[in-house]
């Protein structure tokens, strides 16, 4: 299940490209159980109702034994419910918040999430600017939803507590187009790093217009900017932007680096993080029924939850394992991905 | 102090495009009586047609000019068939009803035709000719000639619309259409004409605005509602149908929101200046700039 139209659907096409692969690399190789593994798309537009509708039809009239799915967070809460009534297990196909994992009841979570939550992803993204950039001085500029505002709050704890200072913490309604005022203001301040909590295409906006002004720091950007439209958005400006990621092609793990040129060769394109989390969240699934013998949900389910610590993934740092938690989510430490030529690299 | 000029600088940008854009809506109500709530999207329509013109037909900055003018004008041709013929002898309602239901139409259209990621206009305003001669350095503030295009833009267009206004017959009939719309029919006025011309050049200045801020900014399907409601702003600091005093609200109002986020907080940019309106509404219900007229 994925947005394949509305909003995420470039995301979603991206996320299935992952997923087909993952299935047709099992189908080479005879698919499981003396068949082939059929893959059942349903479009959840990235809404709800429909998520939820697709769950029924995915578990009723298609007979899945798991669900890839989905992107969108808010969709995969409403989800997750029925497909656990049902006994199915759910592997996030995106979502990232940690809402959708810390409503699993801890030790028998039915959504699985193969890569750190949210929170971790902005901790990690916090510590770079003090650890990793050596900058002490922070702006934070967030946006006014939810998302922005707790990004900032955490930002500022975990800044203030490995020994940085916040200079300045300044908000913008999503979607306001002239940033020019408040970095004059940010400048005078002289922040030796810049934190942007929000969407892509505002995060362009301010690195485009931070550079026309001549504000010079090292930025850094929530998840969200972690996609090429940012990169080609902002432009030139984008250059020495850092951002935090689970995997890129260019990944020091051996398996994720091997992913990426199978994939390569297969779809003449890069990999990246979608089409990535997409093939591990199917792999696992796949691995985990084939161990447990019979396409059956529940048992499919322990099996993920308790029997894959061996499993390799191409996401994370070399030796990550499939190794859920009690919350039904694998914990590794991201990578911070820099800007340079217009491509993101995680050597600096 | 050397950062309120540059503040009042970024101020005086933004405020171009909301005069380019409230001047418009400015005219279409004093002449017409029509409350355009799809004005917001001639300015999205213009930041699309200028990607167009630029980054797909590659074309030069003046034909992309004149190709983005024409489209807004056919865009606001078409609005003026829908929301003001067959509405004129109606209730004022009807037509503020119908141009919200444009305002959505060309809302989603835009989202099925150009997707819902942002875009930009990849223009070079340093290359151009003379603009590029200009400094981009004037004392303590510093203006890229990306910026510096959009209150030049406005002036000249501001100012050739005055020139039509005033002294051209075209202009006379406008505004004879503004002020007694019976008395200007009966004095040989061409009131269709006058409908379309008038709907014509609000959304053409809509879509010049929009393609000059969307090389700053970015253009997205939804763009045109924030800056449709700081134009009404404008327009109601300015006194309904009072392009002059569109065109000082406009400015004032660009100029209050940069103060207010260098000064105060930018999350409150927004908010001020709907504060000011109300204030203005109930104090000085006629607009700053409007004059008290007794109803005969």
């Amino acid at each position: 299940m994925l947005p394949m139209s509305g909003p995420a659907s470039i995301e979603g096409r991206q996320i299935l490209l992952g997923l087909q692969f993952a299935v047709e690399e099992v189908n080479a190789k005879g698919g499981l159980f003396g068949s082939k593994i059929e893959l059942v798309v349903e479009d959840d537009e990235s809404n709800s109702t429909k998520g939820v509708t697709a769950v029924r039809k995915l578990i009723e009239r298609d007979k899945v034994p798991f669900i890839v799915g989905t992107y969108a967070s808010a969709v995969v809460v409403a989800a997750v419910k029925v497909a656990a009534e049902y006994k199915i297990p759910m592997l996030s196909a995106g979502s990232t918040a940690a809402a959708a994992t810390d409503q699993n009841t801890p030790g028998d979570p039915w959504f699985f999430r193969s890569w750190p939550d949210s929170n971790r992803q902005g901790e990690d993204t916090a510590k770079a600017i003090v650890e990793k950039f050596k900058k002490t001085k922070v702006a934070i500029i967030h946006d006014n939803t939810n998302y922005g505002v707790t990004l900032a709050d955490q930002v500022t704890r975990v800044v203030t507590g490995v020994g940085g200072a916040i200079v300045s913490r300044d908000s913008y309604n999503a979607g306001e187009q002239d940033f020019s005022s408040m970095l004059t203001k940010i400048r005078t301040l002289r922040p030796e790093a810049v934190y942007i909590g929000g969407w892509a295409g505002d995060g362009a906006n301010i690195v485009r217009q931070a550079a026309e002004i001549g504000l010079r720091a090292q930025f850094v950007g929530s998840g969200s900017m972690l996609s090429d439209d940012f990169i080609r958005l902002a432009g030139p400006a984008s250059e020495g932007f850092a951002v935090a990621t689970v995997f890129e092609p260019s990944t020091p793990n051996p398996i994720g680096r091997a992913f990426a040129e199978r994939f390569r060769a297969r779809y003449n394109q890069e990999a990246n993080t979608f089409s990535s989390l997409g093939f591990d969240s199917t792999s696992i699934g796949l691995e985990a029924m084939r161990r447990v013998g019979k396409p059956d949900g529940q048992e499919i389910q322990k099996m993920i939850k308790g029997g894959m610590k061996d499993f390799a993934l191409v996401q994370g740092p070399a030796g990550t394992t499939a190794t859920f938690n009690e919350k039904g989510s694998v914990d590794f430490p991201d990578f911070i991905a820099v800007i340079k030529d217009g491509k993101r690299r995680l050597e600096v | 102090m050397d950062l309120l000029l540059q503040y009042l600088a970024n101020g005086i940008v933004t405020g171009s495009t909301y005069v380019l854009v409230a001047v418009g809506l400015t005219l279409i109500f004093g002449i017409l009586g029509v409350v355009n709530f799809a004005h917001g999207e001639f300015y999205m329509i213009g930041g699309y047609a200028g990607i167009l013109a630029i980054n797909v037909m590659h074309l030069a900055v003046l034909p992309a000019i004149l190709l983005v003018l024409a489209v807004a004008a056919c865009v606001g041709l078409g609005a003026e068939v829908i929301l003001h013929r067959p509405m004129k002898n109606r209730d004022a309602t009807s037509s503020i009803v119908s141009s919200f239901g444009l305002a959505v139409a060309l809302q989603n259209a835009a989202l099925i035709v150009m997707g819902p990621q942002p875009q930009r206009l990849n223009l070079d305003a340093s290359k151009m000719p003379l603009l590029s001669d200009l400094p981009t350095e004037i004392g303590p503030v510093f203006l890229p000639h990306q910026r510096m295009l959009i209150p030049l833009t406005t002036v000249v267009l501001i100012a050739a619309l005055y020139v039509v206004l005033r002294y051209t017959w075209t202009g006379r009939s406008l505004r004879a259409m503004a002020q007694h719309a019976t008395v200007a029919r009966l004095c040989g006025v061409h009131v269709e004409r006058v409908a379309l011309v008038t709907f014509a050049t609000g959304a053409a200045l809509a879509g010049i605005a929009g393609m000059l801020m969307s090389s700053v900014f970015l253009v997205y399907p939804i763009v045109g509602n924030m800056i449709a409601l700081k134009a009404f702003t404008v327009v109601i600091l300015g006194g309904m149908g009072n392009v002059a005093g569109a065109a000082g609200a406009g400015i004032l109002l660009g100029v209050i929101e940069s103060l207010t986020s260098a000064y105060i907080s930018n999350s409150m940019r927004d908010i001020v200046g709907f504060v000011i309106v109300i204030g203005v509404l109930l104090l000085r219900p006629n607009g700053l700039f409007g004059k008290a007229v007794e109803r005969s």
